[in-house]
């Protein structure tokens, strides 16, 4: 991807909201937010699924770590978001490094089957923990702030400027996971996590201890579903259990890496501006007729998904998209 | 220890339920090597089948396992020729996802189609014989579970054997052990996998329709099925029918013994727990072969 591409892009990320609130709009700035956040995981999730092929169905249980620590941090001691989310990023990671070193024992689809047994795990002690809320979880007050920039500060913002506050903070945390994926992309790291998927035996045979790689990609795609966790509490002003815990913080994010590319960069970024938007266009134009509520988002979904499986595994960004736009560009000057 | 030994005994009655979830999966899944996440969907859909020919037509869910099972058998061959070919050679991770693909797609399409409501099958035999008992040995058996747990273990056992002692089944485990050594006797690999997701879809299928008659229906119902089916097959170990059915009775025992001592929230998570703490001992499963 073009550097000239990357800055047109970054642009328009930074300005399409501003005359969306000018004229009072936020509906769009929700939706951004939303195609951010699991854009975001999705760059998460490539690391273990991605990179170090290692099939990970259990991320969201991180995702609800991070947004427990940070709302308790806030509801019991008073910290702020921020200062919570890097917090939450941390016991997310230490707690995925413990709990993801005994099960890098199993391999293929028992792995599989235990990062699925640690989600099924976590849900009725999430629900039955007092500590925690128990099943009704943690409400996060609003509290009222003086200025625009301590409700940047503390992420808790009132009336209309919430879902731009909301949009920014998202596109901030999503510019630096990029950033900081894009560095262990090219890092040895991100070598041997790749080394390992391609050939484990090959891998260990030139001294990569493969468990303690696949601790640390798991451990990564953690910190990342950490920060969106944090970001999520804080937007809808609760945790609680079915909510933190919900499936769909894995599959969105997963299908979105696979729509748009596997183990690609930028791949999990176009699966996310593809799909999100498809279900919230979805409810808004079904409304309130007979086929509102029906699922119809998610049968789309799942045509796609299918659809790309059988003819382009490899992702929408696999296509030979420089060879036809050249094309296109030479056949238009001719 | 008259409430732990009757827990025991009603476990290994749902046991013998889960059994006969699973073992499609162990079919596809541990003998074929290719995964089925939308194994939940078959079962909803033989659930919805049983439930719309009991409710339209008066036919009980114990007969209804013949057409059931003959139109899923159908089905399931249809997925593996027009889907999972495609797929097939490529990334296991392909396989995962035209799954989970066909999962949204055919849960959701059942949601549109009936909406999300909860549906019950209620006049089917095994709901008239609800109260029914048996006692033995001061143990309480309830007629229903009891009748489906003997069908679903003569279910198993046919299966058990076509795959173990007929040349079918033979034929079938060679074509799992090497494919290409199989073509060189005259297996066709094709046409094994085809009749492997046959024989999944239709076994999960009439599954379900034994279990309308206890539990509810609607459109999600297949996701607390399968994540037990995947523990279940994990567990016994890739591959071992046998295997599959003593998992999946230990899972029905550790769920049934762990609710008369913890709420029921807990009882998937220590069925879960089991796993990873035989997994650390036997990472290849209780009974698998790799």
């Amino acid at each position: 991807m073009g550097r000239l591409a990357l800055v047109i892009g970054a642009v328009a990320a930074i300005v399409y909201p501003i005359p969306l609130q000018l004229q009072g709009y936020t509906y769009y700035q929700t939706v951004g937010f939303l195609v951010l956040l699991n854009a975001m995981l999705g760059i998460g999730w490539n690391v273990v699924g991605g990179w170090a092929g290692q099939f990970d169905f259990g991320p969201q249980v991180f995702f609800a770590v991070g947004a427990y620590t940070a709302a308790l941090l806030f509801v019991k001691l008073g910290v702020d978001a921020w200062l919570g989310l890097v917090a939450a990023v941390v016991v997310a990671f230490l707690i995925c490094a413990a709990l993801t070193y005994p099960l890098t024992r199993l391999r293929g689809h028992y792995f599989a089957i235990a990062t699925v047994a640690i989600w099924m795990i976590a849900q009725p002690i999430g629900a039955t923990w007092e500590f925690i809320g128990g099943s009704q979880g943690l409400f996060i007050p609003v509290k009222p702030r003086a200025s625009v920039v301590a409700s940047a500060l503390s992420l808790q913002f009132s009336g209309p400027t919430k879902a731009l506050g909301y949009y920014y903070a998202s596109l901030v945390l999503f510019a630096i996971a990029l950033a900081l994926m894009a560095v262990v992309e090219r890092s040895k790291l991100g070598f041997y996590f790749r080394a390992i998927r391609d050939d484990q035996e090959a891998a260990e045979g030139i001294g990569i201890d493969s468990r303690l790689y696949k601790v640390l990609a798991r451990s990564i795609t953690a910190a990342v579903f950490a920060a969106g966790g944090v970001l999520y509490a804080f937007w809808a002003l609760s945790v609680f259990p079915e909510q933190a815990l919900e499936l769909n913080w894995s599959t969105l994010p997963i299908m979105a890496t696979v729509v748009g590319g596997i183990g690609r960069l930028w791949g999990p970024v176009l699966g996310a501006i593809i799909l999100i938007p498809i279900a919230q266009i979805m409810s808004t134009t079904l409304g309130t007729g007979p086929l509102a509520g029906r699922g119809v988002d998610l049968i789309v979904y799942g045509l796609i998904i299918v659809l790309i499986a059988a003819f382009r595994p490899t992702g929408l960004l696999s296509l030979p998209w420089a060879r036809w736009f050249r094309l296109s560009r030479r056949s238009a000057a001719a | 220890v008259t409430e732990l030994a009757q827990a025991v005994v009603n476990g290994l009655q749902m046991g013998f339920l889960y059994a006969l979830v699973a073992v499609g999966l162990t079919i596809i899944w541990g003998l074929m090597e290719m995964i089925n996440f939308a194994h939940g969907e078959f079962l909803m859909l033989g659930m919805f089948a049983a439930w719309g020919l009991s409710a339209a037509f008066g036919l009980d869910p114990l007969i209804a396992i013949v057409p059931i099972g003959l139109v899923m058998f159908a089905f399931g061959m249809l997925v593996y020729q027009q889907l999972m070919r495609r797929v097939q050679g490529g990334d296991p991770f392909t396989q995962i996802f035209a799954t989970i693909g066909l999962l949204f797609l055919l849960q959701n399409a059942v949601v549109a189609a009936f909406t999300s409501d909860y549906r019950f099958a209620n006049d089917t035999l095994l709901v008239r014989l609800g109260g029914a008992k048996l006692t033995l040995l001061g143990l309480t058996f309830a007629v229903p579970l009891l009748l489906a747990a003997g069908l679903a273990l003569v279910l198993f056992l046919a299966l058990y054997l076509l795959i173990e002692r007929t040349e079918f089944g033979l034929a079938l485990q060679a074509t799992s052990e090497d494919r290409d050594a199989a073509r060189l006797v005259g297996i066709r690999p094709q046409r094994m996998f085809a009749v492997a997701w046959g024989l999944g879809a239709a076994l999960v299928a009439v599954a379900g329709a034994i279990l309308v008659n206890f539990f509810s229906v609607y459109p999600q119902v297949g996701l607390q099925f399968t994540v037990l089916a995947y523990a279940i097959v994990a567990l016994g170990g890739f591959g071992s029918i046998l295997g599959t059915l003593l998992a999946a009775l230990l899972v029905g025992v550790i769920q049934s013994v762990t609710v008369v001592y913890l709420p029921p929230a807990f009882k998937d998570a220590f069925v879960f727990g089991s796993y990873l703490l035989i997994g650390l001992f036997r990472p290849q499963g209780l009974f698998g072969r790799f």
